[in-house]
């Protein structure tokens, strides 16, 4: 009987819609997918529950119990002992000079590297390619000389320069990638139409390439709020300090008062967290165009 | 990051290959190519690029054959490869770095990428509520390093901290609770921990980018020869993800030989030196211990290893380019 019935049951899953034996398969899939995502949320929530517990619930009860007052004065007495205002300023003017203004010069260079023929332009990509994958700690030392010796240690332009540099190569390598494939068409009616290369690439490349542009926006804004070494070095006073710097600082400064600490750390990264949040689709479209397509 | 995909410099069949000639006599004609017409273009992204990342990593090579503070008021002292004798011989910590760096590049090439292969292929079938799946496993990676550290910090803490809270509900251990960043030969994979955290979700993000790429029929009709689930991965998706696994394995690398922010946060390259890496090393030397010299001879060190590493990517990259087009 057995051997009558197995190959029908197995014919008509093949056809049909998948019905028992998958549907329990993909059940226990999802029940896999939930408990690791319930582990790789668990960081953030016991930060979080952290940073609503007073003191005495921090030391008395356990790490995942809800308070049952919030103790929103840890977000008060962080916002007035550690240094987040300040240092959100600086990091908002930083990433809004940077992330526009090294873009712009990154797709330039990307459109003379795809549009303009000349001898070295693989020699050049080349080069932008290997920066992109040689650690900013290499540099450090130079780099802080060098900066010194301009006058800009403690001043945002001291890092807004150095970050310009750093971010160039990823940047250049994927525009690259994404210019080639704007039909070449295009430029020939407008050389023809007697435009030059500004025109085609103000006019045509630029706005026909918003998508890449408006991801590498977003990737770019976070790595700018982000980043650390650089800014470690270039900033030492506190007047000039980033988030991370001010994260950091805040830390080492008052180790052990955990909810104050902790809600440092949540407001440091509410920013990034609202950005990903209103522009999810872009960090895929990023990844997409930098890794994939190109 | 990318393949290097110029399709002009590639062997191609006589067809394709002669209309770039075309386009370039007009563009000659018309008198807008060459380099002297692409430089307004080019010449700020390479000013920037050569003054604050070339001329600097070049320096660094050439500062680590000198004995310096750091001070503009001190002196230079060509010392020549004293450094690196030094380096090489007197200095333990450099070592320590040296292996935790390679510890730390063999493990993430293991562990965030098959974490994040497992993630891709599981959220890749439809299932209820996969975007948020998605997005919990993504957001750890655009959160800053240094608040990463501090949040897995706390994690750790010996009192109050998740893990030992979870140690003494199990009765794991002598009831002290977990002391796993305090503790020299555990504290680099505490912070690795971290790291997983922060980074499986992006490889997961790539490799869903690469699924896009693999062809529904040919997993279908695969399916329709009768090839299991193991099969058809082995056979059909795996190849066709080739180019993306290569891709997370140089980022993966790359994220890896430059880790510092997590480090600095979580141990600060302690206790007694234990979790150093060579990028910390570098920074340790050069601006804590006031010595240019030994901190640009790590630097250095760090710029060979990784030019070992990449490069070979690089130029099986542009092959890969030429044997595709």
């Amino acid at each position: 009987m057995s051997t009558a019935t197995l190959p029908r049951t197995r014919s008509r899953s093949r056809v049909q819609a998948p019905k028992n034996p998958r549907d329990y398969v993909r059940i226990g899939l999802w029940i896999a997918l939930a408990i690791v995502m319930v582990i790789w949320a668990m960081p953030m929530v016991f930060v979080f529950l952290t940073s609503i517990k007073s003191e005495a619930d921090i030391f008395s009860t356990s790490s995942f119990a809800i308070p049952g007052a919030p103790e929103w004065q840890n977000y008060a007495e962080a916002l007035a002992t550690g240094n987040l205002m300040t240092a959100g300023g600086n990091s908002l003017l930083i990433a809004l000079v940077k992330v526009p203004v090294g873009l712009f010069i990154a797709a330039a260079a990307a459109f003379a590297l795809s549009r303009i023929r000349f001898k070295y332009d693989t020699l050049i990509l080349g080069a932008f390619a290997l920066g992109s994958m040689v650690p900013i700690q290499v540099a450090l030392g130079p780099l802080f000389k060098t900066i010194l010796d301009m006058g800009l240690l403690n001043n945002p332009l001291g890092v807004i320069l150095p970050y310009i540099g750093f971010g160039l190569p990823m940047q250049v390598f994927i525009l690259h990638g994404f210019f080639t494939q704007v039909p070449k068409e295009i430029d020939e009616s407008v050389r023809v139409d007697g435009g030059g290369n500004l025109r085609l690439f103000l006019q045509f490349i630029l706005p026909l390439s918003k998508p890449a542009l408006a991801a590498l926006f977003i990737l770019d804004f976070v790595a700018t709020w982000n980043e650390y070494a650089i800014a470690l070095v270039i900033l030492q006073n506190k007047a000039s300090q980033t988030v991370p710097l001010a994260i950091q600082s805040f830390q080492s400064q008052f180790t052990s008062s955990y909810g104050p600490l902790n809600a440092f750390t949540i407001m440091s990264i509410l920013p990034v967290l609202i950005i990903y949040l209103l522009f999810q689709r872009y960090f895929v479209q990023g990844m997409f165009t930098g890794a994939v397509k190109g | 990051m990318t393949k290097l995909t110029d399709t002009r410099f590639t062997a191609q069949p006589p067809a394709p290959r002669s209309r770039p000639h075309q386009k370039k006599n007009l563009v000659q004609r018309i008198g807008k190519g060459g380099f002297i017409a692409s430089l307004p273009f080019l010449a700020p992204a390479l000013a920037a690029y050569v003054v604050f990342v070339i001329a600097p990593m070049i320096s660094a090579v050439r500062l680590s054959l000198y004995q310096w503070s750091g001070y503009n008021t001190d002196p230079q002292v060509f010392v020549g490869f004293k450094n690196y004798v030094r380096l090489f011989t007197q200095d333990p910590v450099f070592w320590t770095s040296v292996q935790n760096t390679v510890i730390w590049v063999v493990l993430s090439i293991i562990i965030p990428t098959s974490l994040g292969l497992v993630m891709a292929l599981a959220l890749n079938q439809p299932l209820v509520g996969r975007n948020l799946f998605r997005s919990v496993f993504y957001i750890p990676g655009v959160l800053a390093p240094i608040a990463v550290a501090n949040m897995w910090r706390w994690m750790y803490n010996p009192n109050y901290g998740v893990f030992s809270e979870i140690s003494k509900t199990l009765h794991i251990g002598d009831g002290s609770g977990v002391t796993f960043l305090s503790d020299p030969k555990v504290a680099i994979y505490a912070v690795f921990a971290a790291f997983v955290w922060q980074i499986a979700g992006l490889n997961m993000v790539l490799f869903l980018a690469g699924l896009q790429g693999v062809s529904k029929e040919l997993v279908e009709s695969a399916r329709l020869d009768g090839a299991n689930n193991w099969q058809v991965f082995r056979n059909v998706t795996l190849p066709a993800l080739r180019p993306t696994v290569v891709i997370v394995m140089v980022l993966t690398i790359v994220h890896s030989i430059k880790v510092f922010d997590l480090i600095v946060g979580m141990t600060g390259g302690g206790p007694a030196q234990s979790s150093q890496v060579l990028a910390l090393w570098s920074y340790t030397q050069s601006f804590l211990n006031h010595d240019f010299g030994l901190g640009n001879a790590v630097a250095t060190v760090l710029l060979v290893v990784t030019l070992i590493l990449v490069v070979p990517y690089l130029i099986w990259s542009t092959k890969g380019a030429d044997d595709h087009r």
